[in-house]
């Protein structure tokens, strides 16, 4: 089943991709992609172009792909590793959703931090308590990582 | 031409390894070649998948080299095929910059496979360094050294501390400087971490939310607290003798409705006469769990469960005598009768008058029914009484006073009758003469398996004389029990590949689909399912818990969406959705299912030509009939099939048939008593404070429950009656750690519901004690099948 929904899902890319988005297969293995995500023009991420690797489960998609950023970034919902706590890519995904919707969920995720829900909670401190030196560190981590 | 540069490879670890063997664990070495004219070898690591050298070797290398680097293991290396693990290439030029002054990195790569094809699996971690200024006294000087004395001198000595090893001078096995500049500023390995290296053998990872865990090589096993270096090896092991004995000291405080363990000082007698040492002094706090303190239930039945006997005196009046066999028998004098049954193992059936007198009786005196009666089942196995004088027939044992039952929920009454009536029937009776095995502690497994298959299945089912090597004491039950606490926890290991944890959560087994990488697997399934037999007919408890799911399997019930939810929540939330959404131009479905077999997908039909058969909304009801149908039962049926032949083997199926699949589980593993204050401790609110009324009556009315009914509440809220052994607070959800919670949800005439997956149950605000009382007993009462909405 997953492999012909990839596949779909990889057509569909191709004839109405996403604004500032972009993902394909890294290289024979469908189940394997990389994407990259344009820092939305109203964040501090603006400027940077972030990757993510995604890896499908062969139960996709019946169970959420894996994605991660390889880039990185300074974000209350993304840790040192790349990954990323949204919810979508856990217990609220379903098999409707997509990986353009994913990229998506995740572009708003940079414009919109979740401070409540935080991945690492330091980040999600100073976010709520001194936003101007969140926005200062991340556009800091942006130019020396994502540009 | 350009000159050699002196590097340093340092061969820090593998991990994950294949594992070729299901009862040996490789003994990993490395082989490493530059440019197939230098050739290295490491120290043997021994019996591990998971092998740690950190050796250091030098090797003078151009840009263009080629390292080669070989895992075999040595016990199988002159074999064949070398007992081949692995290999990785690496030019150098690709890894350091041969051009700077110094350079360093630590790469994890993939081992792939070789021409011969064999399987591989894991990584190896190798750091790669050069220092041109530094080199000249070590590595140069070292550099045509044989063997393995070119190692740095630190790197022989077991781990340091990170300090001492990041001032060695050529940064081998040393952090890159500036190590403390915030968690972003540098990857460590999966053996060090910003306190530090590890103690040897433990591993750091990360699990898919994130967080930080720790594997114990050594033992297996996992935590979330990171090990200390001043924490010696013989701490830890202390550590987990004291999880073991935790778990022991849960194994033998379980019980069956009509069974208790015996009162705590006969059981720690009994202990020490078996002479296991490891168990000796703590079974004395366990028991007296079942001492009827309940006011609501009227009634306890105690059945020694031959957990004692043998020792203690026998009863006044009786005297034990031996057959010329050499079988003994018990001589009672008060009566003038002989029995085969010795007095201190029977069952008794206390009850408890108004005055708290105690009558006791035991159930084989229960004798044969009044003359006319008779007992059936119905087509639910109920047991149910049919008196043909009057012609009628009544739920309640004639033989029993008809008190005994009051108060006490139907459910229990009928597990309670089933019991009895299963073990009456003739094919449970003990044969004469005795089973004997014997098994070595450390070896459980092995000597079992060749021990329980070497005997016939009428062999298995005379009297179990268990002995462990070495030790001296009889099997007056204690010792079995400890046979049963030991091979439960060893045959389940995932690490054999045989079983799995569901992803549902910790704790509960499912068969593993991959079990076949073990060419003998229903060999192995088979003797799991005689063990599995041989502990109900002997009345032994395993310490072992299974998806719901098996259990329906067991019983040859058919399995529905709803038992996906305890085999894989994210799975069943996804058919869930598709059954309640137009899944018209969504889903690229057809009726076929991917099974990935060691790394290939392969597709499989789920009903004829069932690849070229779209899902559409129309025959979606039946895909997902199907889908579950395949992913729970259909893929494992080969091991499924021969753990049933084993099972039934000892327990035939009808006879099984008569139980739900929430009551074979207990009969299997048994009632474990229950810590309501912990498990109060550890309960989180949704739309409730602890203090609200409801909470209180909620907390009350299951303090007032019996072992099984909170068992029963359990199964009806977790899925699972099993506890972690550390109590409520590790206990998992579908998604890791998830507390016990409870939700305000429902209306007042509304019968409470679970959501087994988050350990919630969905309390509606009754409006007094009673109401939430019968609401409650109802629910748990009446819900027939694990994973409850």
């Amino acid at each position: 089943m997953s492999l012909k929904r990839i596949n779909k899902e990889l057509a569909d890319l191709g004839r109405d991709p996403p604004s500032s988005c972009s993902a394909g297969p890294v290289g024979d293995d469908l189940y394997h992609w990389q994407a990259s995500i344009m820092g939305p023009p109203d964040s501090p991420y603006a400027g940077g172009v972030f990757f993510l690797s995604i890896h499908f489960p062969t139960d996709y998609p019946f169970k959420p792909p894996k994605v991660a950023f390889t880039t990185k970034i300074y974000h209350p919902n993304i840790n040192g590793n790349g990954n990323i706590c949204l919810d979508i890519l856990k217990d609220q995904w379903s098999p409707a959703l997509t990986i353009s919707k994913v990229l998506l969920s995740i572009c708003s995720l940079l414009t919109d931090a979740n401070p409540d829900d935080p991945l690492v909670p330091e980040i999600a401190h100073i976010y709520k308590q001194d936003r101007a030196k969140y926005e200062a560190t991340a556009k800091e981590w942006t130019k020396k990582y994502a540009v | 031409m350009p000159s050699t540069t002196p590097i340093s490879v340092k061969v820090v670890a593998a991990e994950s390894l294949y594992k070729r063997d299901v009862f040996r664990q490789p003994d990993p070495f490395v082989v490493m070649t530059v440019d197939g004219s230098q050739t290295k070898t490491t120290l043997t690591a021994k019996k591990t998948l998971n092998p740690y050298w950190n050796e250091t070797y030098t090797f003078q290398a151009l840009e263009d080299s080629i390292l080669v680097i070989q895992v075999f293991d040595q016990k199988k290396f002159k074999k064949k095929d070398q007992g081949f693990l692995g290999v990785v290439n690496v030019r150098i030029g690709d890894v350091i910059d041969l051009s700077l002054n110094d350079s360093e990195e630590t790469i994890t790569r993939d081992l792939k496979k070789s021409n011969e094809n064999l399987a591989v699996s894991g990584k190896i971690i190798v750091v790669i360094s050069h220092n041109k200024r530094g080199t000249g006294s070590t590595g140069a000087a070292n550099g045509n050294g044989t063997g393995r004395s070119d190692a740095p001198p630190s790197i022989q000595a077991p781990p340091q501390p990170p300090i001492a090893n990041s001032t060695s001078t050529n940064g081998a096995g040393a952090p890159a400087g500036g190590a403390v500049g915030g968690a972003a500023s540098r990857q460590y390995s999966s053996f060090e971490d910003q306190y530090g290296r590890l103690p040897p053998g433990w591993e750091r990872r990360t699990d898919n939310f994130g967080r930080t865990y720790y594997v114990d090589h050594n033992s297996r096993t996992t935590t979330w607290q990171r090990p200390t270096l001043d924490e010696s090896e013989s701490e830890r092991g202390q550590q987990r003798i004291n999880t073991t004995e935790a778990e022991r000291r849960q194994h033998r405080g379980r019980t069956l409705p009509g069974e208790t363990p015996q009162s705590p000082n006969v059981t720690g007698g009994s202990s020490s006469g078996t002479n296991s040492a490891t168990s000796g002094n703590i079974t004395v706090n366990s028991t007296g769990a079942n001492t009827p303190v309940n006011p609501g239930a009227a009634v306890s039945m105690a059945a020694s469960g031959a957990t004692t006997t043998g020792l203690g005196e026998l009863p006044s009046g009786w005297e034990q005598r031996f057959t010329n066999e050499g079988r003994p028998y018990f001589v009672d004098h008060n009566t003038r009768t002989t029995t085969w049954v010795d007095p201190r193992r029977q069952q008794y059936i206390r009850t408890f008058g108004p005055n708290t007198t105690i009558q006791q009786q035991p159930v084989s005196q229960l004798g044969p029914l009044p003359s006319g009666w008779e007992m059936r089942l119905t087509n639910t196995a109920r047991v149910y009484f049919v008196d043909h004088n009057t012609k009628t027939t009544t739920w309640d044992d004639p033989r029993l006073p008809s008190s005994l039952d009051q108060n006490v929920p139907q459910y229990k009454r009928d597990f309670r009758r089933k019991v009895i009536y299963f073990r009456s029937q003739p094919a449970l009776r003990i044969l004469p003469g005795q089973c004997h095995i014997k098994v070595r502690r450390d070896n459980i497994f092995e000597d079992s398996y060749q021990e329980i298959m070497r005997q016939t299945p009428e062999d298995l089912k005379k009297r179990l004389m268990i002995k462990f090597d070495g030790e001296e004491g009889l099997d007056y039950g204690g010792v079995s029990r400890e046979f049963f606490f030991l091979l439960s926890h060893d045959m389940f290991n995932p690490f054999y590949c045989l079983f799995e944890y569901s992803s549902h959560d910790n704790y509960t087994l499912q068969i593993n689909p991959n079990s076949g990488i073990n060419p003998e697997h229903l060999n192995y399934f088979k003797f799991i399912g005689r063990v599995v037999g041989l502990g109900v007919f002997h009345r032994r408890f395993l310490d072992a818990f299974f998806v719901g799911a098996l259990y329906k399997m067991m019983l040859h019930k058919k399995v529905v969406l709803q038992d996906m939810e305890g085999v894989d929540a994210e799975f069943y939330r996804s058919l869930k959705w598709i059954c309640d959404n137009d899944i018209t131009d969504v889903l690229e479905l057809t009726f076929s299912a991917e099974d990935e077999r060691f790394g290939e997908i392969v597709e499989v039909d789920l009903k004829e030509g069932g690849r070229d058969i779209e899902v559409t909304e129309e025959n979606k009801h039946e895909y997902v009939e199907l889908i579950s149908e395949w992913r729970i039962s259909k893929r494992v049926d080969e091991q499924f099939k021969a753990f049933t032949d084993g099972f039934n083997e000892l327990i035939p199926q009808e006879l099984v048939n008569v139980f739900d699949e929430r009551e074979l589980e207990l009969l299997i593993g048994g009632l474990a008593e229950i810590d309501v204050e912990d498990w109060k401790k550890h309960t989180d609110y949704r739309g409730y404070q602890e203090n609200d009324q409801v909470i209180q009556w909620f907390w009350k009315c299951i303090k007032e429950w019996d072992s099984e009914q909170k068992a029963r509440l359990l199964q009806f809220t977790t899925g699972t009656s099993r506890i972690p052994v550390n109590g409520f607070k590790d206990l998992q959800g579908s998604d890791g750690p998830r507390r016990f919670t409870i939700e305000k949800a429902g209306e007042s005439n509304q019968l409470p519901k679970s959501h087994t997956c988050f350990n919630r149950v969905d309390l509606p605000p009754y409006t007094n004690y009673e109401s939430l009382k019968q609401k409650l007993t109802l629910a748990v009462e009446e819900t027939v099948g694990f994973g409850q909405e």
